[in-house]
This record gives structure tokens, C-alpha cells and sequence, in this order.
């Protein structure tokens, strides 16, 4: 058992669920995006005094059935009842009114208004109020975060402000509505460090003062030690929901994944190591790389990555694994440095050939209404033998892309077919298959099975191997350490603007702790 | 939930194309039954009204077919290319409303060239009338494009103040340096015959009169396939389109989107500068004040009801020259003023783009 | 009457229908969203309201008239823009065709066509050529600041111009605050109408708008969505364009001799003879001071963040 478990003056009663206490209880909830059914019949219930956690992985229905809960979206059947009376929540109005409040993971903050107006937007204050000061409707918010220990600055811009105060904004906005239930969804994702202790002891003082705490997350160690009770979700359905003594997680992850997770087999093909060779192939010094803002992202530093070599980069969230990707292929200017291609330097594009899976495939992969071919061949169609003159070789480029749906098993019935009608699986395939087929020499990958299931997740994983095999010099940029413990011969940790080198076979978890600052690594078992 | 959430998207290989026929097909419909309704409400005989039309777009009574056709295909010209240039902009996601202006800097600049004609073999100056012409307007479309670049400037504020720039200019010209002899009228001198297209119908095909049918018009014909070429079958056309629909993806895929964006405006900008040397050699045949009645403007319907795509505008701006030819003849006999026939078209595309919004779903991404 | 009265009185006139176009322009893109249509709302209203003028004889009807004629245009437009979703700027072009069709079809049948004119009673003047519609216009701004920055309602509808979402969240209809911004978006640009047939002058002629929503849009971006902003750049704008009339009667030497005198300014260009400048050029003016000030600005001009975005609830 996890003993940075803090069960000191807790009050927790843990009495089995029982209806008759304060509580708030959801049955058989149905909910139908078109085709797709993100929650097919689940039960859910919350205690006065507990902190719940709602476990699963992406796409289980965490996030739907909170939402649910908060008045965002409605079910399509199913009933919630709190204190024993059926409640519809119509609206998130009306379940402040019911005593629900929802801190999301997408803040819902406007980033052009100060604190003090974002707190006053979120005060019940009918329309028509003609003596109306923010300043006074910011008060009751202000004074909660107080309360916590928080000190707020009202005049400061929200866009201003790191991602910790901002949560904080958030927090206090909930609080304000003297909420009785509240939902957490992914707090720690954006936290870093102390930032994530000082969370655990605001939601642990919540709970201790009778409040009902859902917190959803997707990482083991978070629920160990924060949870009184658990229920894990698993594509839609309940699996199973126990109190925190029952379980371990192992259990949990078999519950959330539906089997065991394989990090060994990936990892056999690590030992089959090469020497590598003397000469790397990207070479980076001093880079210096600035943040959109203009704030400070990563100062200074300097590494190597070598051919047919996969160099990972872990870290938390927000310490500039998006920004630093972009630098390393060439779509952002860093603000000082060298980047070098063997003995030349770094031409993106000319100079090695370049395979981009980015962070957000929505974003910044697809152009999601035009067809799954078009978007197979964004790169091909610069390279020469596709074209003739200015014109496109329109039957060889068809060829590849068909090609390219065969290799990479993406499941359409048409490439003639808009993006958009792919799942998120495919659609991640399609980003990948363009990022790895043309014999990339350096391919950098950013979360690349982020959203994938299980095979999907293999698939990538696999090519991403293959490409090693070949020779290419990949960087795997990700916030999963199974993911790099299974892949990348040689691992660094972002945080604090810096690059810090790290072991994750022998894994010493004081020192990755300290790396990471507090983040969450699945246990091995 | 409302009726729109109701309806799937349908994912199927032919939707475009059943879409497009879709729409044109609800577009007329709907268009003669507001265009009866209007009629009837203003007290014109709908029955007479529509025949007039008829007669002044494809012939009956005593107009002779081939020059009712004449007159629709010169009337549909100047729209063909306007609406190819907004094709080209919105496709790279520019709301470019610039066409007149850019329109004019093109009659303007081959205007000026004219006055080389003494000293300039007529052939010669004409292809560099339309050469400059096209280039001015490129230019005159770049600086939105590169406005919006460099400054984030919405194009559709920096093109309407280059439009009403442009006019001015060729306001101030046609009083100034290129007023005709007598100066009394706001306009230039007309072209000599030398410098303008030649009408290519015989008169004996239409009855003795001369049709204005003339040579650019075919000039202006030839640009549809050129411009599908480039968007669907060229490098930089596909990249333009990948602008046009994400940005994003553009620039992480290596396409500068900066430079797509200028350079598609300044391709937009050479459709109309295009469009006004056409128009002034085969037309209008003088540069004036009031040189165009808004082409650019009626564009933005063209290029609608077309679907954006330049098939769609060619058979569009077939169907609005029509209904101006048609339009005229109807004012001529009947009084009906061109302006009732405008509001129905404005109300039509309103339909169209209704509809569009209406049906326009994006699939629900799955929340956790 | 002196020249510089005269331009500023000018100024006055030619101000008034931006700035109202303008405030109300400001509020509606401060909400989310974008009018391209004011054109039409100017265009239709001056219409209405000099044809119910003519009809009833009151001009004060005929503002008001002018009035609810914005309004109910500004509600069609929102129907496409916020229920439909359909983008804004495509509907709202297309919108100021529509406009342009019908009131010249209804000019024509109704007065062009019978060989009448449109020629209606005026607002009571209040000096020189100045309605009350132009002071009026001051306590609009002042109205329009207090409104946005420090009401209940501003604060709503600036965070469904910037963040809908958050609204959303706190339980705001971002559809009913866009609708709400719009209704006085289409007022203001009603009564700018208005003032073009009925104040500003006694007639409707076709097309009389001649481009004043369009550089109301301007003015919105190049005072940075702040009323007091739009209140310089209108009078800019009332200026230049004041000048260029003065400057059509007069001719431009005159002119600018009479102003360098008013100013104490040397005259250094009095030797280049200016009489046969072409007006037109001053036509032009304004726009190239509009495109230096847009040149200018938008580097530090912030546009609502949603500006144009429509906003589909889940």
C-alpha cells in the first residue's frame, strides 16, 4: 500500500453505500453520441465525506458522466436522485442550485478578463441588477480562496497567470456556489509538484469538512493514495466500485485496461542493441527555446540523438514538449542556439526528410474535411517523382495512398471519404502513416497513441520500431513513462526548463519522483 | 434537440457531388417560385414576366436566338471571372470581397497603356493591356493578402477600402489625364477599333444585327479549366486548399501558409484585373466613372450558388448572365426593374446558405 | 458662413450616422459577432423611414420608423448567424445585396416610376444644419461604455466575445446576448439610416448610403472596439470627408489657404497651383487613412477572441 497515503485526524467513515444518508446516486445512465454509446447503463453513487475516484482510460465516460452530473449534457435514459428525491439537471444553473459544482480540465476561463471578472461571471447575478460592482460578485469566490490559504490577485489577467492559479480560479469559483457535491476532472493533469500535494490537501480538507469529492483521473497512484472509494469505467461500462483497503493497482489497471498491459514484449527489441554509432545524427546546443508569450520554455540545453536510435522525452504536461517539437522540426524559431544535421546544419525539410506526428491531430494533423487520401499525401506530393512539372501525379499518388491504407490498416470503407467520418484511431493511423512512409530520416513523435486503444497502440509503437530498424533517428516526446520505458533507448525528463537524463530500467522512483515532480508512473507490479 | 442535430452526416464517396446537384437543383426551383411570388407581389404578369426573361436570355419572339444567347454569354463574363477569383481566395479560406477594385485597376491600367496607341503595334499593345492588366490587379490583391499577413488585417475590410481607392483613382483619372476630348464627360476617349475584341458572330446569324459576342469572351472561358487545373491537379493548388481548410495542419506539414494566403490573393486579384481588361475590349469599349455596375459584389452569389468550385461557378455564371440578359429585356418591354430580379437572387443565395448552415454537421468528438 | 464653419459643421453631419453605426457595430462584435450588413441596415432604413415620413408627415416617426426597421433586419441576420450558424460575413454580404435590390425596387415602383420624388419634412434644426440627433449622439457613447464595462449584462456579453464556452458554463445563453447585441446593433444602425433621409437631409435617393457601413466597420477595428475609440475615429472620418466636400465647392487652394490662415500656418504650397486637383482624389482620402490606421493599429489591436465564431452548444 502506497504510504504517502495521508489518513491523519480523517474522519472517514466508510460506511458501505447506503441510501439513506446524504448522498448523491445515478442509475442506469444511458447516454448516445449518433452511433457511438459512451455510457451504456452505468451506476454511480457519491457520500457525503468521501473522495470518490472515477477511474478509466480515454474513452471510458468518465468525463460524459460528470458531465451529466453538472448539468452540461442530459442522459438519454437513466435517473439521478440526490438525498433520495429524483433531480433532472437541466442546465449547470440547476445543478448549483442542487449543490453540484464541476472544476473541468479544460478551464473554463476567459483568458482576456481579470481574476475578479472571471469570478463575477460565474456569480448568480440576475441580468437586470442595476447596482452591480464585480468586485462585489467576486467576493464570495475571493473569500473561499482565502479561506484555503490562497491569495488571489483580482486585477491580474487570467492569461497572465500559470496554469496552477488558474485551477485555483477555477476552484474557487465552485466553491463559491456553497456546493455541497464536487466534481474534479483530471485536476492534476496541468499541476506540477508541490502544486499537486497542495491539491491533495485542498480536496482532503473538503472532504473532512462533509463534502461529496469526485475526482477523475486516469493514474493509478493519484487514486491510491487520495481515494476513499473507486469505481473504474471501462468504455462505457461500470466495472466494478470498492473501497480503497479492497484494491491494488495491479486491479485496477486490470479493471481500467481489460488485461494486464504488456511493457515487456516492446521492450525485448530494446536489448537487441547495436552499438551506436560514433557519429549523432541531430545535434542540438544551447537552444533556448521561448514559449508563444515570450515566456521561457527551456534554456539552454543541448542534446544528441543518433541514428537508428529512439531518444525519449518525458515529462509532465506544459513543460515544453509541444513548443520543443516544433523547434526540432523546424516550425518554430528558437530564440537562441544551433541545430545541426551530421556536420551540416538543420534544413527541415531539404535536409534530413522529415517525419511530424503532432501533439493535437485535430489541430494541427489533418485538415478533417478533406478526403482520407488527400490527407495521406500532404507530404508526398512535394516530392518530385509525384510530380510532373506542376502537376500532380494523380494515379501514382493514388496508388500510395492505397498503399499507404493497406500498410498502416486504416479502416475506411473509402479513401475517397472526409477525414472527419474516421474514428479517432484511424485518424491518428492516417497522421502517422504520413509522418513514416517516405523514409523518414528524422521523425519526431509528440503522444503519438494518445486517444489509441490498445492495438492501435501496438501498431504505432511497432512502426515507430521499424523506422529504427532502418536507420532513422526518432525522438519520442511523450507524457506516458511505460510508453518510453518500452521504446526509447535513452530517456530525459523536461521540467524546469531543463533536460534531465534518466534511467527507466533501473528506475529509481525517489529520483524520478523528484524529477517529475510528484507525477503520476504506473506502479510495476 | 433541434431538427438539424436530428439528421447523420452521410460520409458516402459521391456525397459532394450529390450535394452540389442537390442544391442546384432546390436553387432554381426555389428561385422561379420567389421569383413568381415577387412578381405577383409588385403586380407584374408572371406568366409575362418569365416569358420576357426567357425570350431576353435564349431568343423567342423577335429576338433572334443567337443574340439572346450572345447577350448572356457577354453578361455571364465578367461574373465567370469575378466569381473564379473569389472561388480562388475562399478556397484558401480569404473572404476577399475586392473584385471590383481590383476589377477597375485592370480597365485602368490597360486604359493608360491605350494611350501608347500611336506608337505601339495594335496586337502588341493589346496582350500587354491584358498582361498588365492582370498584373495590377494581382498587385491590387496582394496588398490585402499581404495585410493580412503581416498585419492581420480581415480582408474583408483592407478589400473594400481598396475597392473604394480604386474607384476613386479611376474616378479622379476619367475627369483628369484620360478625360475624352470634350471634357464633359466623366469617362475616357473610346478605344479605337484596332485595340478592341473583335465580335465573332457573323450578323447573318442573328437576323442582321451584330451580337456583342466577342472574342475575350472565349478568353474568359478558358480560364475555368486553367483555374480547376491549378487547384485540383497542381502542387500549389492542393497546398492552397489545405490552408483553406486547416491552417494548422498546413504549417506542421511545411507549407508556409503566409505566402499561400498573398499568393492566392494576388492570383484572385489577376481573375479581376482580368475581368476588367475583358470588359473594356469587348464592352465597354471606354473606361468611365461608373464602370462597374458591382461585378465583384454579384460574384460573391456566383461563386455561391457554384459552390465554390470552378465548374459550379461557370454554370452559375451562366445562369446570372442569363437572368441579367433575360432581366433587360424584361425592363425594356415590360418595365420590370433589374433590381426586382436582384432581390430574388439575393433571397435565393440567403436560401442556399441557410440550407448549407443547416445541414452543416460536424461529428461529436467522444468525451471521455 | 466662414469655410472652417463649414467644415465643421460638415464634420458634424457626416459623423453622426458612423458613430451610432459604429457604437452599435462595437457592441455587437464585442458580443461574438460580426455585421458585414450594416450597409443594408443603412440603406433599408433610410428608406423606411423617409417613406413613412413622406406617409405621416413626422419625421420623429420616421427616426423611429428607421429605428425598428434595423431591428427587424438585424434579427433576420440573426437568425442565420445564431441559429443557423452560417457564416457571418457570407450572410452578411449577401444580406446588403438584398437590401440594395429591394429599396431601389421599391424607389422605383413606388416614386421613380410615377415621376415623384421622395421628398419628405426634415428633423427640426437646432442650428445651422445640425438635428438633435447629433448631440444625441454623444450620450450614446457614454451609454455604450457604461453599458459594456460596467453592467451585469456587459460583462456576459464581453465573455461571449471572448470565451463562450466560459459563458456557457456559467450559465449564460450566449444565443440571447448575441441576439440582445444585435437588436441594438441593428438599432443604432437604424437610426443612422434614419438620419441620412430625414435629418441629414429631406430625401431617399438609391444607393444613399455609399459605403458609410462599411467604413463603419472599419472605424470598429481602428477604435479597438471601445467606444471612445470609435468616437475619434469617427470624427476622423466625419473630417476628412467633410474636407473633400468643402474642397469639391471651393476648390483645394482655396480651400487650403483658408484653413492654413484659421491655423496660422505658413503656406508653403501656395505656389503649386491646386485648383484642378481632381476631388475624387479626397474621395479617396478617408480610405487611406483607414487603411494607415488599420496598417497601424493591428499590430497591438486585440479583436474579440471569438469574433465571427459561431458558437454550437452541445
Amino acid at each position: 500500500m502506497n504510504s504517502a497515503r495521508d489518513t491523519a485526524g480523517s474522519t472517514t467513515p466508510l460506511a458501505a453505500p447506503s441510501s439513506t444518508t446524504s448522498s448523491v446516486q445515478m442509475q442506469q445512465i444511458v447516454k448516445r453520441y449518433g452511433a457511438t454509446i459512451a455510457l451504456n447503463g452505468v451506476d454511480f453513487d457519491l457520500q457525503a465525506g468521501e473522495i470518490h475516484a472515477l477511474l478509466g482510460e480515454n474513452g471510458a465516460g468518465k468525463s460524459t458522466l460528470m458531465h451529466i452530473l453538472s448539468g452540461m449534457t442530459q442522459p438519454d435514459s437513466g435517473t439521478i436522485r440526490i438525498n433520495n428525491a429524483t433531480v433532472n439537471i437541466a442546465s449547470p444553473r440547476e445543478a448549483r442550485r442542487l449543490g453540484i459544482a464541476m472544476v473541468h480540465q479544460h478551464f473554463t476561463l476567459v483568458p482576456a478578463f481579470t481574476v475578479q471578472e472571471n469570478l463575477a461571471l460565474d456569480a448568480d447575478v440576475p441580468l437586470h441588477a442595476l447596482r452591480y460592482r464585480t468586485t462585489e460578485a467576486a467576493k464570495p469566490a475571493l473569500d473561499q480562496a482565502a479561506a484555503l490559504g490562497w491569495q488571489l490577485d483580482p486585477y491580474a489577467r487570467v492569461e497572465d497567470l500559470p496554469v496552477g492559479i488558474q485551477q485555483r480560479i477555477e476552484i474557487a469559483k465552485a466553491l463559491a456556489t456553497n456546493a455541497q457535491w464536487l466534481i474534479f476532472d483530471e485536476p492534476t493533469a496541468v499541476l506540477i509538484g508541490e502544486e499537486i500535494e497542495e491539491l491533495f490537501r485542498v480536496l482532503r480538507t473538503l472532504r473532512d469538512s462533509g463534502k461529496g469529492v469526485v475526482f477523475i483521473t486516469h493514474k493509478l497512484p493519484e487514486v491510491m493514495a487520495l481515494a476513499d472509494r473507486v469505481t473504474v469505467l471501462r468504455r462505457g461500462q461500470k466495472i466494478a466500485t470498492a473501497p480503497i483497503h479492497e484494491v491494488n493497482p495491479t486491479l485496477l489497471a486490470q479493471w481500467m485496461v481489460g488485461e494486464a498491459p504488456k511493457t515487456q514484449p516492446l521492450s525485448e527489441s530494446r536489448q537487441v542493441l547495436r552499438p551506436l554509432p560514433t557519429t549523432p545524427a541531430f545535434r542540438a546546443e544551447n537552444l533556448t527555446v521561448l514559449g508563444d508569450k515570450g515566456e521561457s520554455i527551456l534554456q539552454n540545453i543541448s542534446f544528441e540523438v543518433y541514428p537508428g536510435e529512439i531518444f525519449g522525452i518525458g515529462g509532465v504536461d506544459g513543460n515544453g514538449q509541444t513548443e520543443l517539437a516544433e523547434t526540432i522540426v523546424g516550425l518554430r524559431t528558437p530564440k537562441s542556439g544551433r541545430l545541426l544535421w551530421y556536420e551540416g546544419e538543420f534544413r527541415p525539410g531539404q535536409h534530413p526528410r522529415i517525419g511530424y506526428i503532432p501533439q493535437d491531430r485535430r489541430r494541427h494533423g489533418l485538415a478533417l474535411t478533406m478526403t482520407v487520401e488527400e490527407n495521406l499525401l500532404f507530404e508526398a506530393v512535394k516530392e518530385a517523382k509525384y510530380r510532373f512539372g506542376p502537376f500532380l501525379r494523380r494515379a501514382a499518388l493514388h496508388e500510395l495512398a492505397e498503399t499507404l491504407i493497406r500498410e498502416f490498416d486504416i479502416r475506411t470503407p473509402s479513401a475517397k471519404l472526409p477525414a472527419s467520418a474516421l474514428s479517432g484511431g484511424n485518424q491518428q493511423k492516417i497522421v502517422v502513416a504520413r509522418a513514416l512512409h517516405h523514409r523518414a530520416e528524422w521523425i519526431v513523435a509528440v503522444n503519438p497513441v494518445r486517444g489509441l486503444d490498445i492495438n492501435a497502440t501496438q501498431f504505432v509503437h511497432t512502426q515507430l520500431l521499424n523506422a529504427k530498424q532502418r536507420g532513422a533517428s526518432i525522438v519520442l516526446i511523450s507524457t506516458d513513462l511505460d510508453e518510453l520505458a518500452a521504446l526509447a533507448d535513452r530517456t530525459v525528463i523536461l521540467s524546469n526548463h531543463q533536460m534531465h537524463p534518466i534511467d527507466l530500467i533501473q528506475r529509481d522512483a525517489t529520483q524520478i519522483g523528484l524529477l517529475l515532480g510528484g507525477a503520476s508512473t504506473k506502479e510495476t507490479p | 434537440m433541434s431538427l438539424a442535430k436530428r439528421l447523420p452526416a452521410k460520409p458516402t464517396p459521391l456525397y459532394p457531388l450529390m450535394r452540389f446537384l442537390g442544391i442546384a437543383f432546390l436553387y432554381i426551383i426555389g428561385f422561379l417560385i420567389l421569383l413568381v411570388a415577387t412578381f405577383a407581389v409588385f403586380g407584374v404578369a408572371p406568366n409575362k414576366a418569365l416569358f420576357a426573361l426567357q425570350q431576353g436570355a435564349l431568343g423567342g419572339g423577335p429576338i433572334s436566338p443567337a443574340y439572346a444567347i450572345s447577350e448572356t454569354l457577354v453578361r455571364a463574363t465578367p461574373l465567370l471571372l469575378t466569381g473564379l477569383s473569389i472561388v480562388v481566395a475562399w478556397q484558401t479560406g480569404m473572404f476577399s470581397i475586392g473584385g471590383d477594385g481590383q476589377l477597375l485597376m485592370g480597365a485602368l491600367t490597360a486604359t493608360v497603356l491605350a494611350q501608347l496607341q500611336h506608337v505601339v503595334n495594335p496586337n502588341l499593345l493589346i496582350f500587354l493591356m491584358l498582361v498588365c492588366g492582370t498584373l495590377v490587379g494581382a498587385l491590387w490583391g496582394a496588398i490585402a493578402g499581404w495585410l493580412r499577413v503581416k498585419r492581420n488585417v480581415q480582408e474583408v475590410i483592407s478589400t473594400i477600402m481598396l475597392n473604394y481607392i480604386a474607384l476613386y483613382l479611376v474616378g479622379a483619372a476619367v475627369v483628369g489625364p484620360l478625360q475624352e476630348s470634350s471634357h464633359s464627360n466623366p469617362e475616357s476617349n473610346l478605344l479605337p477599333d484596332k485595340l478592341l475584341f473583335a465580335h465573332i458572330l457573323p450578323p447573318s446569324w442573328s437576323g442582321g444585327i451584330t451580337t456583342r459576342l466577342h472574342s475575350g469572351v472565349l478568353l474568359a472561358f478558358l480560364a475555368v479549366p486553367i483555374v480547376w487545373l491549378y487547384l485540383y491537379r497542381t502542387l500549389q493548388g492542393f497546398q492552397l486548399r489545405i490552408v483553406g481548410q486547416n491552417p494548422e495542419a498546413a504549417r506542421a506539414a511545411g507549407i508556409s501558409v503566409n505566402q499561400t494566403r498573398v499568393r492566392a490573393m494576388a492570383i484572385s486579384g489577376a481573375l479581376c484585373g482580368l475581368a476588367g481588361v475583358i470588359q473594356l475590349l469587348g464592352t465597354s469599349e471606354r473606361l468611365s466613372a461608373n464602370f462597374s455596375p458591382g461585378w465583384g459584389y454579384t460574384a460573391i452569389p456566383v461563386a455561391l450558388v457554384g459552390g465554390l468550385h470552378p465548374i459550379g461557378t461557370l454554370l452559375s455564371a451562366l445562369f446570372f448572365g442569363a437572368l441579367e440578359a433575360g432581366s433587360v429585356n424584361a425592363e425594356q418591354t415590360l418595365q420590370v426593374p433589374a433590381s426586382l430580379i436582384a432581390i430574388v437572387q439575393a433571397a435565393a443565395v440567403l436560401a442556399i446558405i441557410g440550407v448549407n448552415a443547416w445541414r452543416q454537421r460536424y461529428p461529436t468528438e467522444l468525451k471521455d | 458662413m466662414s469655410i472652417v464653419a463649414g467644415v465643421l459643421l460638415g464634420t458634424l453631419a457626416e459623423t453622426t450616422p458612423l458613430l451610432y453605426t459604429a457604437l452599435g457595430e462595437t457592441v455587437a462584435q464585442r458580443s461574438g459577432v460580426i455585421n458585414v450588413g450594416l450597409e443594408g441596415i443603412l440603406l433599408t432604413s433610410a428608406f423606411t423611414a423617409s417613406l413613412a415620413t413622406y406617409h405621416i408627415g413626422n419625421p420623429y416617426i420616421g427616426v423611429g420608423i428607421g429605428l425598428l426597421t434595423g431591428i427587424v433586419f438585424a434579427l433576420l441576420f440573426g437568425f442565420f448567424a445564431l441559429v443557423l450558424h452560417a457564416d457571418q460575413v457570407v450572410t452578411g454580404v449577401v444580406f446588403n445585396l438584398f437590401a440594395l435590390g429591394i429599396t431601389g425596387t421599391l424607389y422605383r415602383f413606388l416614386f421613380a416610376l410615377h415621376d415623384k420624388s421622395l421628398i419628405t419634412a426634415q428633423l427640426p434644426l437646432l442650428h445651422h444644419t445640425v438635428t438633435i440627433l447629433t448631440p444625441l449622439s454623444l450620450p450614446a457613447v457614454v451609454f455604450v461604455w457604461w453599458w459594456l464595462y460596467s453592467t451585469r449584462s456587459g460583462l456576459e456579453l464581453r465573455a461571449c466575445g471572448e470565451q463562450p464556452l466560459a459563458a456557457d458554463a456559467a450559465g449564460i445563453s450566449v444565443r440571447k446576448t448575441r441576439a440582445v447585441a444585435l437588436i441594438f446593433d441593428g438599432a443604432m444602425a437604424g437610426i443612422a439610416g434614419a438620419f441620412l433621409s430625414v435629418a441629414d437631409s429631406n430625401t431617399f435617393v438609391p444607393n444613399m448610403s455609399a459605403g458609410k457601413g462599411f467604413i463603419a466597420l472599419a472605424i470598429v477595428t481602428a477604435g479597438r472596439w471601445n467606444p471612445i475609440g470609435c468616437l475619434v475615429a469617427s470624427l476622423l472620418f466625419g473630417f476628412t470627408n467633410s474636407l473633400q466636400f468643402q474642397a469639391q465647392t471651393l476648390g483645394f487652394d482655396t480651400l487650403y489657404r483658408h484653413m492654413a490662415a484659421t491655423l496660422h500656418l505658413t503656406v508653403f504650397l501656395h505656389r503649386l497651383n491646386l485648383d484642378h486637383f481632381p476631388y475624387q482624389l479626397f474621395l479617396a482620402l478617408p480610405y487611406v487613412v483607414t487603411m494607415l490606421i488599420l496598417f497601424g493599429s493591428s499590430r497591438s489591436t486585440r479583436a474579440p477572441a471569438a469574433l465571427g465564431r459561431p458558437y454550437r452548444k452541445e
